[in-house]
């Protein structure tokens, strides 16, 4: 995302103000500086905070005042409304008795709405604190429809019956010319993870260079995301492309020979396809692998009927170490000792993956898509924490 | 068994065999028209379903074609990267009604896969290999699927943007489903055999409800391995009773002409077997009746035939019994009639001939008795004609010597006339036999009688006398007197019959309808001849004795009902064998 917000491409519809300070954005300053701007500026469609150059930094109040202005044309155009409800849909289920806690979607909705109806894996309804730390949020409440497939996720923004939806790869490329999206930088990591019983390492190492990343990238991620070798994406520790992620099928081959079928286990339908693909693959190289549907909920220790499972985990921080220590413990890794630097981290990293034991494929962002009736925003931080209290509702003109 | 049973037996065998032969011929004959509509019916069948199967063929090729033909197809051909429709052909293929359908770059790239949709990128060579797919139709390939290997009936269609070209290849899974779609007419069901392994596969055995039964797979089997082998079209019939059907396999041949599959057109050929069912029953009911009828008129034919038949046997016993006036009453003129008439005249004549033989035998009788008399009375008489001469002689030529001519001929006169008196005495017991009068009789008893009375005699004749007497003879009854005089007669016969000694054999036994006396000697023997005259009264082989002896014997045992048999060969003795009730 990063990259075609430098190519100069844009997800979102903004103004003519918003795209001149677009445009400026390289030049601005730090980070909290740029989210309080652009609080000011609803239409403005920006995900990420650029970095900046030592030399650009030094330079922020004109920066900011270039801004300002722009943002006070814009608003003379655009004013945030209360009221509202904010209807949103998801993939996910949530078939629990009360709403997710921790991690980036409903539980950050916390920050400024309180919770008026939870139905486990059917619907969602937050209500709009009065008291929130950071001010009301403009919307009265945000409706939340649950276990929604991302064809009809899709559907439903086309018909205007939802305001926010998740955009899988496939519904991306379906969008309407114009179409507001929000994107995250690729936080969720795509990994086989082989069982303890898997002892023959050759055996882990020819499935990691059987599969034909780019191809899967390219199709069935509709190249949203990014193939790694790695656990931390290339935005978070700077190193990821020293993993390799090489397609090598000879080799893959040379050591799949006299393996044993293995069974791979995918418990989100969404990555079924990646798994299908992976066995394909897999038997290019002489190796025999079973596709097994697992529960949604089965975590690292779960799941042992399995010789590989297909897994996806978020990070959940933008500090390298602890997420690194998070995604060792989401796909059953030894902790990693802490790093200081980025060689320790690295090394760190390098002895989670030597074995062969979780091997990463790729990294994916989060990606929203937002109903014409949705203003301000993103709705997203980097991470994919939702920021729904910038958001309101406007009624749309025929 | 009489003669209108065995009549009414060859009538009743008749009937039946000859309603079985007609019976077994209409059947034989209505089978065969039946055969030959059920199989021009089948026929008929059969072509329709070819025409069904034909027409989903000719579905799946416009289906394709008119994917190739469309706005999508000729967009994505326009295209150079491919990514964005990997999902493509599953939405084309949902939205025609295929299994399968994959979009094929020109260079045999897979861009989307319906079936199989993780195959994208991977290459599909066979279908840049054949020039022209729109002339070829739709054809069998195998598929090899994320779920194995299957056999599928595809068309290729071609979309064309410029000089670039994307292929389509769509079509169906031959399953359950396919055939399902196959909508066979009533009394018809189809099957597939996949042809996926070189040995018969139970499992590839399909119906329109998923894996066919075992017992279709072990019934159809031979006819599927026959149609592998010889790959042409085969008919069958499987099954038994009203489960039996009628198989058509037809063989389905692949791009390459390689056999794929066999679909099995099945005609159930209940109604014929309930139809033969039916006729068979109405034929058994029908000859049964015919049977019955025929037996009914076989009895009331045969009554009437033998009625003669039976009057004609009847006056037969009657003659049989003595009764020689029994005539039959002619009433035909037929066979029978002048069967009758032959028999009134042959008994008119037995009457006649039995009087003129009564007459000349009663002449020979009386000849016989005159010369036996003769013969008796001319030996005394010599000797009385020559004492009186010597008598005479000696009164004119030795009147000295008269006195004692005249004692020692007088003697002899006397004795001489002793001797006719006792001659005439004979023939005059022979003349008044007695009627005998019946006692309880221990047969056994009167035989050991005669045994001590004649022991004397036959050891003086150096005779062995030997009785195997049956120790439960019953008793009979009969004449003491008269059956001692018979013992006595054979055994002073067996006597005579061994001058030079033997043995003498009195033996009794019991059997069935009374007892068995047999007296056995193994003097001489008699011709057959001999035999046949031997109770002839006055005939006798001896030279002494009047002939009377055996017909006295014979004689009293008709008196007492019972029959006197002699059995002997010359040189082996005789035996005389009396039965008596």
């Amino acid at each position: 995302m990063w990259s075609r917000f430098r190519a100069g491409r844009n997800v979102g519809q903004a103004s003519w103000p918003v795209v001149a300070l677009e445009r400026q954005a390289p030049r601005l300053a730090p980070r909290l500086a740029l989210r309080l701007v652009l609080r000011l500026a609803p239409r403005l469609v920006l995900r990420q905070a650029p970095r900046v150059a030592p030399r650009q930094a030094r330079r922020p109040v004109l920066h900011i005042a270039v801004v300002m202005v722009c943002v006070a044309l814009a608003g003379a155009a655009t004013r945030p409304r209360y009221g509202g409800t904010l209807r949103v849909e998801l993939h996910g289920a949530f078939e629990s008795a009360d709403p997710p806690q921790t991690g980036p979607g409903m539980a950050d909705l916390a920050r400024a709405f309180n919770i008026t109806l939870w139905e486990g894996g059917r619907r969602a309804v937050y209500a709009a604190d009065e008291n929130a730390a950071g001010g009301r949020p403009f919307v009265d409440s945000v409706e939340i429809q649950l276990a929604r497939p991302p064809r009809d996720q899709s559907i439903d923004l086309e018909l205007g019956k939802t305001d926010i939806v998740e955009l899988g790869p496939n519904e991306i490329r379906r969008q309407q010319p114009g179409r507001r999206t929000w994107q995250s930088q690729p936080v969720r990591v795509v990994a086989l993870v082989f069982s303890r019983r898997i002892e023959d390492f050759r055996v882990r190492e020819a499935l990691a260079l059987a599969v034909d990343r780019a191809a899967i990238l390219t199709v069935l991620l509709q190249r949203q995301g990014e193939i790694s070798g790695a656990l931390l994406p290339q935005w978070l520790s700077g190193y990821a492309f020293l993993f390799p992620a090489a397609f090598d099928l000879p080799r893959a081959r040379s050591l799949a020979a006299g393996a044993h079928p293995l069974s791979l286990g995918v418990s989100d339908p969404g990555l079924r396809t990646i798994a299908d693909r992976i066995a394909l693959n897999a038997r290019d190289a002489g190796l025999t692998v079973n596709v097994a549907p697992q529960g949604a909920n089965q975590g690292a220790t779960q799941g042992a009927s399995v010789d590989i499972r297909l897994m996806e985990t978020r990070i959940a921080s933008a500090d390298p170490s602890r997420a690194l220590a998070a995604l060792a413990a989401a796909f059953g890794l030894p902790e990693p000792v802490r790093a200081e630097t980025p060689d320790a981290l690295y090394a760190a990293e390098h002895s989670l993956l030597e074995g062969f034991r979780v091997v990463p494929l790729f990294h994916l962002p989060d990606v929203y898509g937002a109903g014409p009736r949705v203003k301000g925003g993103p709705g997203i931080t980097p991470l994919g924490e939702w920021r729904f209290g910038d958001l309101w509702i406007e009624s749309v003109h025929p | 068994m009489t003669f209108r049973t065995r009549l009414l037996l060859i009538f009743t065998a008749a009937v039946v065999v000859a309603v079985g032969l007609v019976g077994l011929l209409v059947s034989a004959g209505i089978q065969y028209r039946f055969e030959r509509l059920e199989s021009q019916r089948v026929d008929a069948l059969v072509a329709q379903f070819r025409k069904e199967y034909e027409r989903n063929v000719q579905e799946i090729a416009r289906a394709v074609n008119g994917i190739a033909a469309s706005d999508t197809a000729v967009d994505i051909a326009a295209k150079t990267d491919y990514s964005a429709y990997n999902d493509t052909a599953a939405s084309l293929a949902a939205a025609h009604g295929l299994d399968l359908l994959e979009l094929v770059a020109a260079d045999g790239t897979i861009i989307s896969s319906a079936e199989w949709p993780a195959r994208f990128g991977y290459k599909e060579d066979w279908l840049t290999q054949h020039p022209d797919w729109k002339s070829r139709g739709a054809f069998l390939k195998r598929e090899e699927l994320p779920d194995g290997v299957t056999v599928a009936l595809l068309a290729v269609g071609t979309a064309t943007a410029g000089d670039r070209v994307l292929y389509v290849a769509g079509g169906q899974r031959l399953d359950r489903a396919f055939l399902s779609t196959l909508v066979p007419p009533a009394g018809m069901r189809a099957l597939l055999y996949r042809n996926l392994q070189t040995q018969f596969a139970a499992a590839d055995l399909l119906d329109a409800s998923g894996s066919a039964p075992a017992t279709d797979a072990a019934q159809l089997r031979p006819l599927i391995e026959r149609v592998k082998t010889l790959k042409r079209e085969e008919t069958n019939s499987v099954g038994s009773g009203a489960a039996a059907e009628t198989i058509h396999a037809l063989p389905l041949f692949g791009l390459d002409n390689d056999l794929l599959g066999v679909l099995l057109v099945a005609s159930s050929r209940r109604e014929l077997v309930e139809l033969d069912a039916f006729l068979l029953k109405l034929g058994i009911g029908v000859a049964s009746g015919g049977i019955f009828l025929g037996i009914a008129l076989s009895w009331w034919a045969t009554a009437r035939i033998t009625r003669p038949v039976r009057r004609l046997a009847e006056s037969a016993g009657k003659v049989a019994a003595g009764d020689w006036g029994a005539t039959v009453e002619v009433a035909t003129a037929d066979e029978i009639g002048q069967l009758a008439r032959a028999f009134n005249r042959m008994t008119h004549e037995l009457v006649e001939q039995r009087e003129r033989l009564v007459q000349s035998e009663r002449v020979a009788a009386w000849r016989e008795l005159a010369r036996r008399l003769a013969h008796e009375l001319k030996n005394p008489l010599f000797p009385l004609q020559i004492t009186v001469e010597n008598m005479q002689r000696a009164r004119d030529q030795y009147p000295e010597q008269f006195d004692e001519v005249f004692r020692e001929g007088s003697a002899t006169l006397l004795a001489e006339l002793a001797n006719l008196k006792q001659i005439i005495s004979r023939f005059s017991d022979f003349a008044k036999m007695p009627a005998p009068e019946m006692h309880r009789i221990q047969l056994n008893g009167l035989a050991a009688d005669t045994v001590q009375l004649f022991g004397p005699q036959l050891t003086q004749a150096h005779i062995v006398i030997r009785t195997e007497l049956d120790p439960h003879l019953p008793v009979i009854m009969g004449d003491h007197e008269q059956l001692e005089r018979v013992l006595r007669n054979l055994t002073l016969n067996a006597i005579d019959a061994m001058p030079q000694g033997g043995t003498l054999t009195i033996r009794t036994a019991a059997h069935e309808t009374g007892v068995r006396l047999e007296v056995s000697d193994t003097g001489q023997g008699l011709t057959p001849e001999e035999c046949a005259r031997l109770f002839t009264p006055y005939y006798t082989t001896k030279t002494h004795g009047t002939g009377l002896g055996l017909a006295i014997v014979q004689s009293v045992i008709s008196d007492h009902k019972g029959r006197i048999s002699v059995e002997s060969e010359p040189g082996k003795g005789s035996t005389f064998v009396i039965d008596l009730g």
